[in-house]
């Protein structure tokens, strides 16, 4: 077992077990206290990169009254071409873990624009040893804006541009993160305080 | 008032996204190979370059002889496998046909318009040609975009069983290093051209200037490529094919050579050879005209050179 793939794995631990804590936080605040709760929301992720790969996978979203009076979203996420490109193709298989803080405009309204700082870990599976000395892994910091659109029923889309400062130059970084994405998420929301 | 504001602005904005659209460079004619002065030798004299002009009646022997095409990349002239032809020669005994891509070794217009279908014409000419003399041991050696255009050509067939005995991908392209090429849709109009950091000697042999419709042509290129990869394909009956790769490569990400080894399976199904190397040249095998090169670098060269004559000579 190589140095990269031991990374990988405690890497993607510290992602779990932060999320898991993060999850077992809210039903802990929903229980004790409901004021924390403004929404919590679950739902698929669709994400392309500018001339490059598909990826796919689901994504969670929390706001709070008392954090900026639900103006900020706070959520995980996490797309992967395992769902994407790579289904029954050559296409590398890679995936992204993500924490992203969003801030709502008109919070309130069915259409919110909004802005997204996004950080995370990105892991590329190169399946051989031979590629053993290029880069496969790194810290993402990306930031996306778009508009999210709130239906009559527990269902909301988000439709947002982004740009991945993280993306590979061929000496640093893998070369299969690129800058520019689009992204499309749809929500059902799981709990909505009223 | 306001409203009548608003569209003076947006308009002096139009105004100053339209004439911010570059216009062509400038270009010095008598360093550059964009201008009107340098062109590349193969152009003069072709039949110093080909095999196929170069030799009219090709005896038995010299038909069984491994003739090698050597191609450049994007931007570059034939000039990029000159070293490889001098160390051939005085180490073995092969053809080499040095095929300058179509629409480059010329002007900056010339450059300009062509496409990369243009690019990819002469190799397949010098190719067809080669086969219609009754040459039977046929090689291709390519560096950079070379090599995608030698990947279109498999995929499509072009190569025929038993028709080609050896190809060599040298630094090939799939994934671009520089990421921001995949927004040249977007800019490329506004910016018009892009422009290269060459040496002075390289000035003579690469364009110095790089039109945006060209990188967009090259885009479309690598793009078709990676798809086709990514279906996956197989080479012709008879055919190997070696790949060497940089590891640090400011022009061809080496994530490319994975995409290569997923993607493009020998005629049995078995995976493809790739060297990865320890270098951070783009295209290993061309030292002239740069600015620093290391022992290690002249060293590498020379192994890939051997290499390649050790595989052509089997």
């Amino acid at each position: 077992m190589n140095i990269t793939k031991v990374n990988f794995k405690k890497n993607a631990f510290i992602l779990f077990f932060i999320t898991s804590l993060l999850t077992l936080q809210a039903q802990d605040i929903t229980t004790s206290n409901e004021d924390w709760i403004g929404e919590i929301k679950a739902g698929i992720r669709m994400q392309k990169a500018q001339k490059l790969y598909m990826e796919n996978g689901f994504a969670f979203d929390f706001t709070s009254p008392k954090i900026a009076n639900n103006k900020i979203h706070i959520g995980f996420s996490f797309v992967t071409t395992r769902l994407g490109s790579a289904m029954g193709t050559n296409a590398i298989k890679q995936d992204n873990f993500l924490l992203n803080f969003g801030y709502h405009f008109r919070h309130q309204k069915k259409l919110q624009p909004f802005f997204r700082l996004n950080t995370g870990y990105f892991y590329a599976d190169y399946e051989s040893e031979i590629f053993d000395a290029l880069p496969n892994t790194t810290l993402i910091l990306a930031a996306d804006t778009g508009v999210s659109y709130e239906f009559n029923s527990p269902i909301s889309i988000n439709l947002s541009a982004g740009y991945n400062f993280s993306a590979g130059n061929g000496i640093e970084g893998p070369g299969t993160l690129y800058p520019v994405f689009y992204q499309l998420s749809v929500f059902y929301t799981l709990f909505k305080k009223s | 008032m306001k409203t009548k504001h608003t569209v003076l602005k947006l308009l002096a904005l139009f105004i100053l996204i339209l004439s911010s659209c570059s216009s062509d460079p400038t270009i010095d004619n008598a360093t550059m190979l964009d201008g009107d002065q340098i062109f590349d030798a193969s152009i003069y004299n072709p039949q110093d370059f080909l095999v196929s002009l170069s030799i009219d009646n090709p005896t038995t022997i010299q038909k069984n002889t491994p003739v090698v095409i050597a191609t450049h990349g994007y931007s570059a002239s034939t000039f990029e496998w000159n070293e490889f032809r001098d160390y051939s020669d005085l180490n073995a005994t092969i053809l080499i046909s040095q095929v300058l891509l179509g629409g480059h070794g010329r002007t900056y217009e010339d450059f300009k318009n062509s496409t990369w279908k243009d690019w990819q014409l002469p190799i397949l000419n010098e190719y067809n040609a080669l086969k219609a003399k009754g040459y039977t041991n046929i090689n291709f050696a390519g560096s950079s975009t070379a090599c995608a255009l030698m990947l279109d050509m498999i995929k499509n067939r072009e190569i025929g069983d038993n028709e080609m005995k050896n190809i060599f991908l040298v630094d090939p392209i799939v994934i671009p290093s520089d990421k921001l090429m995949t927004i040249v849709g977007f800019v490329g109009p506004m910016l018009g051209y892009f422009e290269a950091e060459n040496t002075a000697t390289e000035d003579n042999y690469w364009y110095h200037f790089r039109p945006q419709e060209t990188v967009n042509e090259l885009l479309d290129l690598i793009t078709k490529v990676r798809k086709d990869l990514q279906k996956g394909f197989s080479l012709p009956i008879g055919t190997n094919l070696k790949v060497y790769k940089s590891t640090k490569d400011d022009t061809a990400d080496a994530v490319s050579a994975v995409l290569l080894y997923k993607g493009l399976k020998n005629s049995d199904g078995s995976n493809i050879n790739i060297q990865m190397i320890d270098s951070d040249l783009h295209v290993v095998t061309r030292l002239e005209g740069r600015n620093t090169i290391t022992q290690k670098d002249i060293d590498i060269q020379k192994q890939v050179f051997d290499d390649i004559l050790m595989l052509v000579l089997q």
